[in-house]
């Protein structure tokens, strides 16, 4: 496949499928890849995986789980028995992985949203920030088990995703309330927990999410709310940031922006340390911000 | 072969003596539910190990909904189905890959070969091999409860109290009352115990340190804060350890650990691994959290013109968060509240609930 195309593939399925992630759908392109893939050597094939991971990276999508799921797509289809008679053979065992691995991430959303079920209580009053899918799903789960709660979801400039989930959450029939982004401290007193996304988790068990979770989480803390992490394991990335200047500038930007003046563009993403978090509820089980280094530690050592 | 009827009625029979405290201590009931699921085991008809592991389960909700406040049931029965399902991935003669299903990681995510496992097959000698399993769980208990000297935890005294230290506690504890007799047989140093009104369990516990030549104070639970500051250690015991690593710990233990933490002084909990469950605190007004007892010690009945105007609340237990506890003393070595989830995960599966 040309990169145009791998370019085009990827983001045909990110504008036709509302429903599907940025990393999901990066997932499902280097499967599309391997499928075409033309190579003879596994040195090749590794090599053209890696390009078309970059070639979604260049879009103005959000990276961060693009760059973790291509990542363990590659480890996940590599690390196997591939002593094979020939190359053809082994690449389709690599395909049959990538096939199951796919199915496998299919069903994470299912699972953190029975986990998080447990939490919302009847009576419980919800701060989300941003649009968030796994979020949304575990309140229409927890709504469909006639759970009476109220959410507060912020506008969440520039882009404004959070009318979406707004709309989403009232399709739903769930009471929710838009705020602003700059209300954040107001409601925290009202409410009895904080649920975010994440776009991408990173090694110290911190979180990479929509620009404001930050500010969410030090306003949580501060007032002793929980603050409750819902993503997908696969959105675990290899990356250690120390502070907001550490985190790489492609996870912070739009790629069209890359090449002008950074200091003066807003930064889409921001970095939660690991002690503002209480919880992470992946499809692995609920984990503490320290599990999330073993995981990693075991997977990439 | 056991009926559905005689096997309901063993179990019954098991809650109401609990409930009645015909069997009590934990380790009393730690050996119980091992009996009972021994008996479960052995005299229930089933087939492959999916059959078993779903009566265990069934029983199982059923002991969790009776008695929601033994983290010591709730343990060893979570014991005993990951026992059932190791045995069974043993037996296997075409043994997947050792651990497989046993603990989930994004490791095992990216490794998997194969769906994961029904138990479906039929494993000759399950029955054997699971018993076997079992008895070494018991020995481990036994190691452990039977003997306090031996207890590991016990023997770990001397690492953690000091020369002339002074040593906070609260209430009435046997483990931490063991601790501080091991150490204090080697070291001298001072005990202050705050009496946990109403039940006042800490005076009992201060007249036996007291016997055996600990220099003893006890205190008000008032007074814990104003004392703290010349506090070097805090050691308590706890009822439960919570899947975070937050306590449920008699009532007070809340207000000492904050104290504690004022004044930077470290907090030791000490806790054998039997008392960890993989439930977590998920609102603050859950139901099955807390126990609420007869209020005759806060307000006495003789005080009756009272009583029909004010309310009176008992509670047994509070929640003490995980980043107010310094260390967790278990019988295999020391932990960090943060490290809690893998002993979880090594200890039980986490989706057998």
């Amino acid at each position: 496949m040309e990169k145009q195309d791998i370019v085009n593939y990827f983001s045909n399925i990110l504008e036709k499928e509302k429903d599907v992630s940025a990393g999901m759908a990066a997932i499902r392109t280097l499967l599309e890849v391997l499928k075409h893939d033309k190579s003879e050597t596994v040195q090749e094939l590794d090599s053209n995986l890696r390009a078309a991971g970059d070639a979604m990276r260049n879009t103005d999508y959000p990276t961060t789980a693009v760059v973790s799921g291509c990542e363990l797509f590659s480890r996940f289809v590599t690390l196997t028995n591939l002593d094979t008679a020939s190359f053809g053979e082994c690449k389709t065992i690599m395909l049959q992985r990538g096939e199951f691995f796919l199915k496998k991430l299919g069903l994470s959303r299912g699972k953190i949203a029975k986990l998080a079920n447990n939490f919302i209580v009847d009576g419980s009053r919800i701060l989300t920030h941003s649009k968030s899918r796994v979020v949304l799903q575990a309140m229409q789960e927890a709504a469909n088990a006639n759970k009476r709660f109220e959410v507060f979801v912020t506008t969440s400039s520039p882009d404004s995703s959070g009318v979406e989930m707004y709309h989403e959450l009232e399709k739903a029939s769930i009471p929710c309330t838009l705020i602003l982004d700059s209300a954040i401290g107001y409601v925290m007193e009202q409410v009895d927990m904080v649920m975010v996304g994440a776009e991408g988790v990173v090694e110290s068990g911190g979180i990479i999410n929509k620009v404001g979770s930050f500010t969410m989480a030090v306003c949580a803390k501060e007032m002793k709310k929980p603050f409750y992490v819902l993503t997908e394991s696969f959105k675990f990335v290899r990356t250690f940031p120390l502070n907001q200047r550490d985190i790489r500038n492609d996870f912070k930007y739009p790629a069209s922006k890359l090449l002008s003046d950074l200091s003066k563009e807003h930064p889409l993403v921001d970095y939660t340390p690991p002690a503002y978090i209480t919880l992470l509820f992946t499809d692995l089980g609920i984990l503490t911000p320290s599990a999330v280094s073993d995981e990693l530690i075991k997977l990439y050592l | 072969m056991l009926e559905k009827k005689d096997c309901c009625e063993s179990v019954s029979k098991f809650i109401q003596d609990i409930k009645q405290k015909k069997i009590s201590g934990s380790y009393n009931i730690a050996i119980s539910t091992v009996e009972l699921l021994k008996k479960l085991i052995i005299q229930t008809e089933w087939k492959t190990a999916e059959e078993l592991l779903k009566i265990i389960q069934d029983e199982s909700k059923h002991l969790h909904q009776n008695l929601p406040l033994y983290p010591t049931v709730e343990s060893m029965v979570g014991r005993i189905l990951k026992i059932i399902r190791e045995e069974y991935i043993n037996g296997r003669e075409d043994r997947p890959d050792a651990d497989a299903g046993v603990i989930q990681s994004l490791q095992r995510l990216m490794l998997a070969e194969s769906p994961a496992e029904d138990y479906k097959s039929i494993v000759p000698e399950l029955q054997e091999a699971i018993l076997e399993h079992i008895t070494e769980l018991e020995t481990e208990l036994e190691n452990s409860m039977f003997d306090f000297s031996a207890d590991n935890i016990v023997q770990q005294a001397c690492e953690h109290i000091h020369s002339n230290e002074i040593i906070l506690t609260i209430g009435k504890s046997s483990l931490v009352e063991a601790f501080l007799k091991a150490a204090a047989a080697e070291r001298k140093f001072e005990v202050i115990v705050a009496e946990c009104a109403p039940f006042c369990l800490g005076h009992e516990m201060a007249v036996r340190l007291a016997r055996s030549k600990i220099e003893t104070t006890v205190i008000a639970d008032s007074s814990v804060f104003a004392l703290m500051s010349r506090v070097n250690k805090v050691i308590i015991g706890t009822h439960t350890i919570m899947a975070n690593g937050g306590l449920r710990a008699v009532c007070g233990s809340h207000s000492v650990a904050l104290a504690a933490k004022h004044f930077s002084v470290p907090v030791y909990v000490l806790a054998p691994m039997y008392k960890l469950i993989t439930t977590y605190l998920c609102s603050y007004d859950q139901d099955a959290f807390n126990c609420f007892v007869s209020p005759e010690g806060v307000l006495h009945y003789s005080d009756g013109a009272i009583l029909s105007k004010v309310h009176v609340y008992n509670p047994v237990f509070d929640y003490v968060p995980p980043e107010l506890v310094t260390l967790f003393i278990s019988n295999n070595g020391g932990h960090a509240p943060s490290y809690v989830y893998r002993l979880n995960s090594e200890l039980y599966r986490l989706d057998d609930k």
